[in-house]
């Protein structure tokens, strides 16, 4: 498959026989990573993750209660993706509302992984990692709540990042958690993720969250050839599997061989990030998904009146995930609980940002696995919570609102992709990205599993 | 913290959600299971910790209390809205 940075030297007359050669070889995969095949706008063709308000597509959050939306305005991404020589082109198959670490919650069945096609190939953005895994998709955006995009692309062997909270604005995304949600991209390499990161970055007016900053590019401007201080998280990494920790010490020893500095460090337990994002994205979702009436937009049940209208609307319309996370999210913000668990969760997100920012006096970035294990097989998971512990090493980034990236290192006797994530301060994407594109070059990846000419 | 059938109750009215009968149990197991864990968080001291959290600092800007107009959205969003007549959405009679 073309890279993004090839593709935007391509004329409009060769971007057109892209876009109609991609929309034939996506119509024929059936790996369900495709839910809409709607075009927007010019340029090189960019898959959109079905959350990401593109004016007059149907967007629909994969949900039942979302069929019959056509989204009345753009996603600001959408509009600066669009500034930079792109277009939207196609909606990418979620988790229900971006909820769940599989894509098998979807409304429209779950998205098979393209390295083997009885795995998952991830969530939430499994749609938007496995159509760039499948060569089905130049590059995609995804969103990252609780590690959506990092994870999908860990499992289907490409390129994700999370942005610092605030780089991107929300505007356009739907809710689902407002204080950790973050749209990013899903990339073949390190330097297209941050030719799309560049082009959707920057303050908005219209999200109240979004943060004020100086607009400098990093895709023109990385450095391979930096040299950092990278930490590792020694007692995370012994909590993964086999496949993983080998993956993870050849990538170690890549790292000092590319004359990086190996610093060892130990942070909390991870359960208290499982906890903590468990019990706050719960309750910001049950908030945020009080919207879904029936009323204004979306799908409406039948009912002689309008509390049976709410009910049977909701009951409906929402997924078994769904609804598990706003009886939580209910709960935890229910009178009498409030402060036992909603509070002491906010709490604790202060020691969890502490805790990233000590890392940081001493390192530059953080090297730590962003998944136990490779994709599991579909339909493996039966436990909501066994899903959530799942999480573990990806759900501090987005409660410390840190930015981290996904890259594939190696393949295990399976064939199947492990990814690593490299996490920074604050804000500091430009050394997240030479850090990245660092490590792309001492693994080479793509050199050493010889992936087959797309 | 024991999720039993009264509090499920109050949780589904809270939640405008009905779970299905057959389903009653699982729920209230699975709501059990993950509150026993997330309860973990007892372990960590939080004295003194304040209870907001921001990514911005300073906390969320203040902006002039001024009405951003984009008609067309709400004409956009009447049009496709699942019952709708001129400027209003259509719903159930309320008074009997």
């Amino acid at each position: 498959m073309i890279t993004l940075k090839e593709a935007l030297t391509k004329s409009k007359e060769e971007l057109s026989e892209i876009v109609a050669d991609l929309e034939s070889k996506a119509k024929q995969s059936d790996l369900n990573a495709y839910v809409g095949f709607e075009k927007s706008g010019e340029g090189v063709p960019i898959l959109i993750k079905d959350n990401i308000q593109v004016k007059g597509w149907p967007v629909t959050s994969a949900s039942k209660i979302l069929q019959g939306y056509i989204a009345p305005y753009e996603a600001t991404a959408i509009v600066n993706l669009k500034k930079h020589g792109m277009m939207a082109f196609g909606r990418a198959n979620m988790d229900e509302f971006a909820m769940g670490s599989t894509t098998e919650s979807s409304f429209y069945g779950p998205t098979k992984n393209p390295h083997d096609p009885t795995r998952v190939p991830g969530g939430s953005s499994g749609g938007s990692a496995a159509a760039v895994a499948a060569g089905i998709a130049i590059a995609a955006l995804g969103s990252d709540t609780g590690g959506s995009i990092r994870q999908p692309a860990a499992y289907c062997g490409v390129v994700g990042m999370k942005p610092t909270y605030g780089r991107v604005s929300r505007y356009g995304l739907a809710a689902y958690a407002s204080s950790l949600d973050q749209i990013g991209p899903i990339a073949q390499n390190v330097e297209d993720a941050a030719i799309l990161y560049d082009a959707i970055k920057g303050h908005d007016p219209k999200d109240s969250t979004s943060a004020e900053f100086e607009y400098e590019s990093i895709a023109d401007r990385l450095d391979r050839n930096a040299k950092m201080t990278i930490a590792v998280i020694d007692n995370y990494v012994e909590e993964a599997d086999a496949d993983v920790r080998n993956a993870f010490e050849e990538t170690v020893r890549r790292l000092k061989e590319a004359g990086h500095r190996i610093v060892h460090k130990t942070m909390k337990n991870t359960k208290y990030d499982i906890a903590t994002y468990y019990i706050l994205a719960t309750a910001e979702a049950a908030t945020n998904l009080a919207r879904y009436d029936g009323i204004r937009y979306g799908r409406r049940a039948a009912a002689n009146n309008t509390q049976e209208l709410f009910f049977n609307t909701r009951s409906e319309g929402f997924g078994e995930e769904v609804k598990r996370r706003i009886l939580l999210g209910n709960f935890v913000l229910s009178s009498g609980y409030y402060d036992a668990y909603y509070v002491k969760a906010q709490k604790v997100r202060h020691l969890i940002r502490d805790a990233y920012n000590a890392v940081f006096e001493e390192a530059d970035v953080i090297l730590s696995p962003v998944a136990p294990s490779v994709a599991p097989k579909l339909g493996s998971i039966h436990d909501p919570l066994e899903m959530y512990k799942s999480d573990m090493y990806t759900l501090g980034v987005n409660l410390a609102g840190l930015p981290a990236i996904s890259l594939p290192v190696a393949k295990n006797a399976e064939g199947m992709p492990v990814g690593l994530q490299l996490i920074a301060k604050a804000f500091d994407e430009k050394r997240l990205f030479d850090a990245a594109a660092s490590m792309e070059k001492a693994i080479a990846y793509h050199d050493t599993y010889n992936e087959r000419e797309r | 913290m024991q999720i039993d059938s009264e509090l499920l109750t109050k949780l589904e009215t809270l939640s405008h959600l009905r779970v299905a009968d057959d389903k009653k149990e699982e729920i209230m197991r699975q709501l059990t299971d993950i509150l026993g864990y997330v309860e973990n968080l007892n372990e960590l001291d939080t004295e003194g910790l304040d209870p907001f959290f921001s990514m911005l600092e300073g906390g969320t800007p203040m902006r002039e209390d001024v009405t951003h107009k984009e008609e067309n959205v709400a004409r956009e969003i009447l049009a496709h809205a699942p019952m709708a007549e001129e400027d209003f959405f259509i719903v159930p009679a309320i008074i009997e």
